[in-house]
């Protein structure tokens, strides 16, 4: 018998098959519907990680004092010889004008940024709070940072007292707005906002000589941070390297005594995708748990279905059909089944897929609500394994009804 | 009108016993059966209840090998052939009418007709061709999409009919054809037998326990307890 008709006969059973079968396709439905809900959710996080990767700036690198080795806080563990009891503070381990002449030796770094933090106390119209202040280089800030100017302008290489807002403390930190223009005392000093980001800190930008003057306790010279920008983002983990083995050079330390760290915020993103992908694999995990148990379930319905056949198969014996053609038949059947189970499951995946970011919306990991992305790949993937599934589970009752003999299986009622 | 039986044997069987066990215990349902059927003869294998007829009629149709002896369909020993060889052999030569008539319940009248053919990988057109033509035979051509449960038995007989004959088979085996039909119906079925053997020239084997349907036949074996008690020539028939 042509394989086209086998198909056709295969259909046809699974056609007038009875509510039983139904309740197998729908177990094969539950497990290709949570597999691609799930899969889509990971690769909804994935690509939204992906997207935030690439606006954090993948060439952006910073050198911060002080190393972390495993749960070893702080530098106790550089000091080297630890002589006289002495401990390494954050005090005494600095970046500095050195470091940063070391790093324009690097012919593969583009921009050098140097930073110092403290929290000051701003005041505006009576009331004042405390937020962070960062003086920036800002004959390079406006290149180097990520953060987009949302009113006015970013910092210029001639300005003095003047300060780039957060978004936050503009729309909503004191009682009325701050603006463009408005003037604002830091300390005991006065500055002129000329442009507020776009993003939701709290956060004052102020060019560096004069957050040197505003931050009692940061010697000029010394910084908090270095943020450089490589030429190519491609060289981003060679570039590290080099950043490395040269501060390692001035500063006089080896690998075992490092007292600075180099992040990108590459490094860091990879690091959460990957925890990703693991939690995404783990939960499919579990989905497909869900598969196996509908695979068990076609198992037991092609056993039955074979039983209740039996007579057909004696009846399309004693008029010619082989074995082979009752093995394919059965094999069909059970990898309809699967199919049918899947696509059936596909859609459930899509739907639940649509309901997942109102269900997940709360959660701190997905801003705004998680994005679901059901991939192509994943549905494909799904209903091969549907199928697969549900040819493999058909594998011994479908041979058993092959080898019935047809006397016997014509008597069987 | 007269039908000439003038070729050698289609179907042969040479000390044929057929042994069933029931447990520790050794049942034969046939025991030694020799019996040579030519082309074209129309015969009845008539006996009572646990005579062996029925387990004649599968060794006969192919449909079991013999536990001792030999099976000759078309001078070829059943017992040297494998699964798939005997299936096509079956398929081919011979044709089977079922007392419970045996159609696939989800397919309609002309999807169980055309089965044997699909079977066999004949061409869809010839195929649904000659369906159609043992449809219109059998006087069912306006009920080719009823499923059988929607005909009545004759109907349904009719139907299998018509598959015995789509794939123009040189024997005709027929299970107490009529056993399930009242007698006006029977009659009619019997006679659409007997005039396909006529025009056709088929060979017709009918297993029957009824001696009134057996008249139709041109040879008559009785069975009794597996073995043959008499083979004799219906006169009635034969002139």
């Amino acid at each position: 018998m042509k394989t086209s008709k086998c198909l056709k006969y295969a259909l046809n059973m699974v056609m007038h098959s009875k509510l039983r079968s139904w309740l197998t396709i729908l177990g094969i439905v539950i497990g290709v519907g949570s597999v691609i809900a799930i899969m889509s959710l990971g690769e909804g996080l994935q690509q939204s990680m992906d997207a935030q990767m690439s606006s954090l700036g993948g060439d952006i690198l910073t050198i911060t004092p002080g190393f972390s080795r495993g749960i070893t806080f702080g530098h106790k563990s550089s000091g080297g010889t630890g002589s006289s009891g002495s401990t390494a503070t954050e005090e005494e381990v600095v970046l500095d004008r050195i470091d940063v002449q070391a790093l324009k030796s690097i012919p593969d770094i583009k921009l050098i940024d140097t930073n110092i933090r403290g929290n000051v106390r701003i005041y505006y119209l009576g009331k004042s709070g405390s937020v962070t202040l960062t003086g920036v280089d800002q004959k390079v800030w406006s290149e180097i940072t990520t953060t987009e100017i949302r009113d006015g302008r970013m910092l210029g290489p001639a300005d003095m007292n003047v300060i780039v807002i957060g978004g936050k403390l503009a729309d909503s930190y004191f009682d009325k707005p701050l603006g463009i223009n408005k003037m604002v005392n830091i300390e005991d000093k006065a500055f002129r906002i000329v442009g507020v980001l776009d993003d939701s800190s709290t956060s004052i930008i102020m060019p560096l000589q004069i957050a040197y003057t505003i931050l009692d306790n940061k010697e000029n010279g010394v910084y908090d941070s270095i943020v450089v920008k490589i030429k190519n983002e491609e060289d981003l983990d060679y570039v590290i390297e080099k950043v490395e083995n040269k501060l390692m050079m001035t500063r006089h330390v080896t690998e075992n005594n490092r007292d600075f760290s180099v992040s990108s915020s590459k490094q860091f993103q990879e690091m959460r995708s990957e925890m990703l992908g693991s939690m995404t694999l783990f939960l499919t995990a579990i989905a497909a748990v869900s598969l196996i148990v509908g695979a068990v379930g076609i198992a037991n319905t092609m056993f039955t279905s074979v039983l209740e056949k039996t007579k057909e198969i004696g009846i399309m014996k004693a008029i010619g059909a082989r074995n082979k053609d009752i093995l394919i038949i059965f094999l069909l059947n059970a990898g309809l089944i699967g199919l049918v189970g899947g696509m059936i499951g596909v859609l459930l995946g899509v739907m639940l897929s649509g309901f997942m970011p109102m269900l997940m919306g709360s959660m701190p990991m997905t801003k705004g609500g998680a994005v679901t992305l059901v991939s192509m790949d994943a549905v494909v993937l799904a209903l091969s394994v549907a199928v697969i599934i549900g040819v493999i589970s058909g594998v011994v009752p479908a041979y058993n009804g092959s080898k019935l003999k047809p006397v016997d299986a014509l008597r069987y009622e | 009108m007269v039908h000439k039986n003038v070729s050698g044997p289609i179907l042969c069987l040479e000390n044929v016993w057929k042994i069933y066990q029931m447990g520790e215990v050794e049942v034969p349902a046939l025991r030694g059966i020799s019996l040579k059927i030519k082309k074209g003869d129309f015969i009845a294998i008539v006996g009572a209840s646990g005579s062996g007829k029925s387990t004649m009629m599968n060794l006969v149709g192919c449909l079991d090998t013999p536990s001792k002896g030999n099976v000759f369909l078309k001078s070829r020993n059943i017992a040297d052939l494998c699964e798939s060889d005997l299936a096509t052999l079956r398929g081919k030569t011979i044709g089977f009418i079922f007392q419970q008539y045996n159609l696939l319940p989800n397919m309609t009248a002309y999807e169980n007709v055309v089965l044997p053919l699909e079977l066999q990988e004949v061409d869809d057109d010839v195929a649904e061709k000659q369906a159609k033509k043992v449809l219109k035979l059998v006087g069912l051509e306006d009920k080719i999409h009823h499923r059988p449960s929607q005909l009545s038995g004759g109907q349904q007989q009719r139907v299998a009919i018509a598959r015995c004959l789509v794939g123009n088979p040189e024997i005709i085996l027929a299970d107490e054809p009529t056993g399930a039909l009242d007698s006006v119906t029977g009659k009619g079925v019997l006679n659409m037998l007997e005039k396909i053997w006529k025009e056709e020239g088929k060979t017709v084997i009918m297993v029957t326990h009824d001696l009134h349907l057996a008249e139709y036949a041109h040879n008559i074996i009785e069975l009794k307890d597996g073995k043959i008690l008499r083979m004799e020539k219906n006169h009635k028939k034969v002139h």
